[in-house]
């Protein structure tokens, strides 16, 4: 044996243990799982992001090639007012971000405690996330247009109508409470599902002491969630920032002016409206690299946190 | 064995037959349009009785995608062999992936009116147009009575235009529609104010971008576009009415007294002949607030120019094909069953339109023949129509001054038509 060991050092052949071997074999079946989603994600997100990176370097329009302009569209939307207004209103849809967390949380924590009625308001609460948001554009478009139901109602009540997606106060901020509406219940299903995980012997014994409902809520529930609390901010900045764009497009076309205008919308409007696919590219990069610093930036608290 | 070789050496016959083999695809918005059968049905007959196996294909495709749809597919190369797209910026903003097609087809040429809409600044033609496409207002006659105006003889000066509208909003009635939340009544309206209130020259300097948005004429539209909107010509949520959707249907329905139309395709004489009756809609062309020293005080022009086109792709491997296709597209004897279906003013002179008995049609062919100016929205560029939709939103909700949004509009025009 000794012998056997001190012949493959010498022939330089480290040796093998069946362990080893049943650990490549392993990896490469683990590989070979893995394959079609890296081959999907390289060939429908990595390759079409380093192209479109090059595309945002040229003057390429719909028909025409364009040539090598450097940063030449990224100063441009330095200089674009239209841009600058649509990262503004990114930054409101930000500052939106606490509510769409807090809402589903709060509707989460009730239905687990056993509010009457739970299972319908869990089904109810899920309906709008099924719906498209072309659909729920069109839905609510009638619903608050000048002459929609929402005025007739005011009316009744002899308050004067408003023009709620025409005027520019209020586009963004309707449209912002629609986005909530329409994706609140996937937040609810996410934190019915965390608090699966909270030890229902802690709530019990805290029950039991005599605390508070909000001191059960504030000391025990959500530090309980706090990962989810976490990743749903994380999902929700993401969503926020990249999905907007079919409720938009359906409920004000980005105006009125640049009021509903983000950064997505634009991209379209560079590419659909204007043929100016190297500046919409430009447009999508900064995107794409202002996502992934934030999305880094809450992952990264949220791995800290973890580590506590 | 004996039928195996027969049928490969059939199979190889036709594949190595360029007729054979041959498909022509269009692309095109309207062709699951009812109305618009019959004249797709004439040309792909026409086309394959002309070129026996080669095959005319119409392919059916979004409206609201449809130039980012062909955008991207010049861009991959895939595009159809013939292309379908509205006079002005969109038209003209695609020609770097055609042919230009005036060697092509002189003689057909000769016959057309409405090319400038498809005309490149090289100055060579793209597009093949086949309808022409204006802008007019009709008007609810019952409303006119009803206000104590006289229906039948609607505003031909500025003045009479205000006291149309002082009479309508006397009885609680919109003057005219406002659908303006894609922006493009705001497009509408800067070429139904220029009919008479630029000169043939300022119009021309508008198309090569030496007028711009802050120079008097132009900004006097802006302030026109304020001035009514303070004066109450409009139903108020204009900002969130949209133009094709919905304002036309309730013009229709008494939403409003008068409304920027078309000629053709949409919004036209015969959809409002057909849904209020057509004793009870009326058409006049626009007077503008202030009238040009070579217009004329009380005879209005009618901007007029190509409506929709057909143009060949440079990377189409059958391009004298194409180019035989748009020619029959546009061809008087196909292209009359379109104006009889859809009722769309044609761009071929061939085309006989007296067999139809419409007041209004009648009207605006007189108008063509003497009163055409050119559609100053449509020889603006595209950016600067996208940054109109978007400061005509803005002055209609009193958000920005004329002074501001002028500046803004001469910055993209600026980029848009360097000088």
């Amino acid at each position: 044996m000794a012998t056997n060991t001190i012949r493959q050092t010498a022939q330089g052949v480290p040796p093998r243990s069946p362990s080893r071997r049943r650990g490549r074999a392993e990896a490469r079946a683990a590989l070979l799982f893995l394959l079609p989603a890296v081959l999907l994600v390289l060939v429908f997100r990595i390759i079409p992001l380093f192209w479109g990176f090059g595309l945002s370097l040229t003057s390429a329009t719909a028909t025409t090639p364009g040539e090598f302009i450097g940063w030449g569209n990224y100063l441009r939307a330095l200089d674009d007012p239209n841009f600058r207004a649509s990262i503004a209103n990114a930054g409101v849809v930000l500052l939106a971000v606490p509510l769409f967390v807090t809402i589903p949380m709060v509707l989460a924590i009730l239905i687990d405690q056993g509010v009457p009625g739970r299972a319908f308001f869990r089904s109810v609460y899920f309906l709008p996330v099924v719906l498209s948001s072309v659909i729920i554009g069109s839905i609510f478009s009638i619903v608050l247009g000048f002459n929609g139901q929402l005025n007739g109602a005011l009316k009744l009540l002899g308050i004067p109508g408003v023009d709620w997606l025409g005027q520019s106060a209020t586009a963004l901020p309707v449209t912002l409470v629609i986005q909530s509406w329409s994706t609140f219940g996937m937040g609810v299903l996410i934190f019915l599902a965390g608090l699966s995980t909270v030890p229902k012997d802690m709530v019990e014994a805290a029950r039991l002491e005599g605390a508070k409902m909000w001191q059960i809520w504030w000391h025990i529930i959500i530090p309980e969630l706090r990962p989810v609390i976490e990743f749903s901010t994380v999902i929700t900045t993401i969503g926020l920032l990249t999905s907007m764009f079919g409720l938009i497009y359906v409920l004000t076309g980005g105006g009125p002016g640049t009021a509903t205008t983000v950064p997505e919308y634009l991209i379209w409007a560079a590419q659909g409206r204007l043929n100016q696919p190297a500046y919409a590219a430009a447009l999508s990069i900064i995107l794409f690299v202002c996502t992934g610093i934030l999305a880094w930036l809450q992952i990264r608290i949220m791995s800290r946190n973890a580590n506590f | 064995m004996h039928r195996l070789k027969l049928i490969t050496a059939v199979a190889a016959v036709l594949l190595t037959s360029p007729a054979l083999a041959q498909e022509i695809t269009v692309w095109d918005v309207n062709v699951d349009e009812p109305s618009h059968a019959t004249y797709y049905a004439g040309a792909k007959a026409a086309f394959e009785a002309a070129h026996p196996g080669a095959t005319l294909t119409f392919q059916s495709q979004p409206d609201a995608e449809y130039y980012t749809l062909l955008g991207t597919a010049f861009a991959s190369k895939t595009g159809p062999d013939v292309i379908w797209a509205n006079g002005g910026a969109q038209a003209k903003s695609l020609v770097g992936g055609l042919i230009p097609l005036d060697d092509k087809l002189p003689d057909l040429i000769s016959k057309l009116v409405g090319k400038s809409a498809f005309t490149a600044p090289d100055g060579k033609l793209y597009f093949i147009p086949t309808t022409l496409q204006g802008h007019v207002v009709y008007y609810n006659k019952t409303l006119y009575k009803a206000a104590g105006l006289d229906p039948n003889k609607p505003p031909a000066t500025w003045a009479e235009v205000t006291k149309m509208c002082d009479a309508l909003k006397a009885t609680k009635v919109a003057c005219f529609m406002m659908a303006n939340k894609e922006g493009f009544e705001a497009e509408f309206f800067l070429s139904e104010m220029a009919n008479q209130s630029l000169t043939a020259q300022q119009q021309a300097d508008w198309l090569t971008g030496k007028l711009h948005w802050s120079d008097a004429p132009i900004k006097a539209i802006l302030q026109a576009w304020v001035d009514t909107a303070k004066a109450g010509w409009y139903q108020e949520g204009g900002n969130s009415q949209t133009m094709f959707m919905d304002e036309f249907t309730l013009f229709s329905q008494g939403g409003a007294g008068n409304v920027w139309g078309l000629l053709s395709n949409v919004a036209h004489w015969k959809v409002f002949e057909k849904d209020m009756g057509v004793d009870n809609v009326g058409v006049y062309p626009m007077p503008s607030p202030t009238v040009a020293a070579d217009q004329h005080e009380g005879a209005p022009g009618v901007p007029l120019d190509g409506g929709v086109g057909y143009g060949v792709n440079k990377d189409s491997p059958n391009i004298d094909l194409a180019v035989d296709a748009v020619k029959i597209l546009a061809s008087p004897e196909v292209l009359a069953n379109l104006v009889k279906d859809s009722g769309v003013v044609p761009a071929n002179t061939l085309v006989d339109t007296s067999g139809i008995d419409s007041p209004g049609l009648k009207q605006i062919m007189g108008w063509l023949a003497d009163r055409a100016v050119p559609t100053t929205h449509a020889n603006s560029s595209a950016a600067e129509l996208d940054e109109w939709h978007r400061q005509s939103q803005l002055l209609l909700n009193g958000d920005t001054t004329v002074d501001a949004a002028a500046a803004a509009l001469d910055k993209i025009q600026a980029q848009a038509k360097p000088q």
